[in-house]
């Protein structure tokens, strides 16, 4: 069982037969691993947002006589959630879909910062390719699982594949060590990770940059990641397919979360990219210092 | 749409409760109805489709084509087809495959529900039909519990109040109490709707469209000519269960088979005059203008706060005016762009229909020529 946030919640004033007859405040919750589930709140003021804890509770009574238990939310804290966490530095966010260069952008713009950012590493579940540059730490699926449960990474998420079972994750002692050494941590991620981010560090502490690629129209944009997957010769078809079908998905989070991103940049010309994201970097560093 | 098809009749029954008239009742008043309107020999008719949600739930009644075939002196072959609140339109889009395969030349589409007979706990127990039935039922969750969870999330990221959300149902009713039809012939003011008892928080007893019994019926045909012809019939589909969506405060099904329709009657939403719009509960009505692009993202409640003069939202009175007998309201929808396409003699208007919480959208659009 895991915890979550509240993304909406509702009291049903006429639960329906085989209900107990009294309204009953159930919640749309945003669990921890990025799956959503329906379940009843428990505590006063819940709110959106708000962070929820796991309780098992006896929901109904079958005619038959069988007790029928269901996970219930309960909300801890009515703190707000910004104000919960400690600001200890900024965390450099590049968020877009596969293929957009963001492992590039990342690589150019340490070097070209080098005294500034660090890479943050992926933990990963998945074997080693020929083309990984360093970026990952691969470890195995029960340590991942382990660690998680430990509540050491910053943010996990599943990706779904069709041909493999793959976990992806941040250590929060990799992120942390960067802050303490004075600079700003660099991360490559995705959007279940981003939020995982922003609920870990809070949304403050992120300068959040969404990547997309060029093209006027969004059958543009997947097209010319097609091209950029095929070149790469890094994947086979059938993952090339399945990269193409998550970036679909990454597309759309732009719109619909646009609160999480500072910046939305076209991976047109890198040049001119990194320029802009040295620009922010920079203002952000003198910002804190 | 391959080929002309054309709008020949229409047809409904009064929208209410009808305590005296079976679900067998409904659809033949309704049947008679278009049939007359369009001046055709019941025997023209080729193919019958009938849009109906709980015939065996409420009526104990399936094979629904086949008793509604019985009713015609020849017994045409007929089908039964259902997606929840979008049975009616998903009939309409049915019988165009037909039309445009040239299986049939003259189809009676028809969408029926009978609803209030049944106790109320049972009507929400069988509309949850329409929800998932593994991811969202076994909490609890109701339709308009289904629909508190959206105006929740929908006022706290655009911060819509509930005065404002009031005047939905308010022009609804308003509009509604001029039409022969609907169940509500009533108007009610937006602070009426602001004190009703709540049913799934924040919406409201007047938020929620009701449950009402009632019929349509309409004859499209290649070759029986009228000035009223479908341009585009386009569905789309989403997640059952909002448990699997990257957001609830808009609806895919919606964006994607309102800009196929669109597309596919070389149409843009300005060309539009009427729309009736599927408002089963208020905030749908406003998420659905948006997605449609007729207002930007939590904007579409200004449609109701000011009037336009081209372009009408839901004259008819909606859903919640007129009533929501379930499979028939799809096919009433289209009927009712028909009657406001005549009287304004404007060309285009669009009808846009839904089940559950946008699992299923099916846009239609019609056009008036003024020379067949």
């Amino acid at each position: 069982m895991q915890g979550g946030t509240i993304v909406s919640f509702t009291t049903v004033r006429h639960p329906p037969a085989g209900f107990p007859d009294t309204p009953v405040k159930l919640g749309l919750v945003a669990l921890d691993s990025g799956i959503q589930v329906i379940g009843q709140i428990i505590g006063e003021n819940a709110m959106i947002g708000d962070r929820v804890a796991p309780r098992l509770r006896l929901a109904r009574i079958h005619p038959q006589g069988l007790r029928i238990y269901e996970v219930a939310y309960e909300s801890l804290a009515r703190v707000a959630e910004e104000d919960a966490f400690v600001f200890e530095g900024y965390l450099l966010a590049l968020t877009g879909p596969s293929g957009v260069g963001k492992s590039t952008v990342s690589k150019i713009l340490s070097k070209a910062l080098s005294e500034y950012v660090t890479p943050v590493p992926i933990l990963t579940t998945r074997e080693a390719k020929e083309g990984d540059d360093g970026e990952y730490i691969y470890i195995a699926h029960e340590e991942f699982v382990a660690l998680q449960d430990r509540g050491l990474l910053a943010a996990s998420t599943h990706i779904p594949s069709t041909s493999e079972n793959r976990l992806y994750g941040y250590r929060t002692s990799d992120i942390t060590n960067i802050w303490k050494s004075g600079r700003m941590p660099v991360v490559v991620t995705e959007m279940h990770l981003l939020q995982g981010l922003s609920r870990t560090f809070g949304r403050r502490a992120i300068l959040s940059c969404g990547l997309l690629p060029p093209g006027s129209s969004r059958r543009a944009m997947l097209s010319q990641l097609l091209h950029r997957l095929r070149t790469r010769g890094r994947d086979s078809e059938q993952s090339i397919a399945d990269r193409v079908k998550n970036a679909s998905a990454d597309l759309d989070f732009f719109d619909y979360r646009k609160e999480l991103f500072d910046h939305l940049l076209i991976n047109d010309d890198i040049d001119t990219l990194i320029d802009t994201l040295k620009g922010h970097v920079l203002r952000t560093q003198e910002e804190t210092h | 749409m391959i080929g002309d098809i054309f709008l020949t009749g229409c047809g409904q029954t009064k929208f209410g409760e009808w305590w005296q008239k079976s679900l067998r009742d409904l659809i033949e008043e309704a049947m008679s109805a278009a049939i007359a309107d369009a001046k055709i020999s019941p025997i023209d008719i080729d193919a019958i489709v009938i849009g109906n949600m709980l015939g065996e739930a409420l009526s104990g009644q399936a094979q629904l084509g086949a008793l509604t075939s019985a009713m015609l002196p020849h017994r045409p072959p007929a089908l039964r087809v259902e997606a929840a609140c979008a049975s009616g339109s998903i009939a309409v889009h049915t019988a165009c495959a037909l039309l445009e395969s040239k299986r049939a030349e003259t189809v009676l589409v028809i969408g029926a529900e009978k609803m209030t007979d049944a106790d109320p706990s049972g009507v929400a127990a069988a509309l949850m039909g329409a929800g998932d039935s593994e991811h969202d039922t076994p909490s609890g969750l109701t339709f308009p519990g289904i629909f508190g969870l959206i105006a929740t999330r929908y006022m706290h990221e655009y911060g819509l109040t509930r005065e404002d959300l009031s005047l939905v149902s308010a022009r609804h009713h308003e509009n509604a109490a001029s039409n022969p039809f609907a169940q509500f012939r009533n108007a009610v003011t937006p602070q009426a709707v602001s004190d009703s008892s709540l049913i799934a928080d924040p919406l409201r007893l007047l938020d929620c469209s009701p449950i009402t019994d009632g019929a349509c019926a309409m004859i499209l045909s290649r070759t029986h000519r009228s000035s009223m012809s479908l341009r585009a019939s386009q569905i789309a589909t989403d997640s059952l269960s909002l448990t699997q969506r990257p957001t609830i405060t808009s609806f895919a099904s919606t964006r994607d088979a309102f800009s196929r329709a669109c597309e596919e009657a070389e149409i843009t939403r300005e060309d539009i005059a009427h729309l009736e719009l599927h408002d089963c509960f208020s905030i749908a009505a406003l998420i659905n203008l948006e997605d449609m692009g007729f207002a930007d993202p939590g904007t579409g409640i200004r449609l109701y706060q000011n009037r336009s003069a081209d372009f009408s939202v839901n004259q008819s009175g909606g859903l919640k005016g007129c009533g929501h007998p379930v499979g028939a309201t799809g096919v009433k929808q289209i009927c009712d762009i028909a009657k406001q396409l005549k009287a304004s003699k404007q060309q285009y208007g669009a009808a846009h229909n839904f089940g559950g919480a946008g699992a299923t959208c099916c846009v239609h659009i019609l056009e008036h020529t003024t020379n067949p």
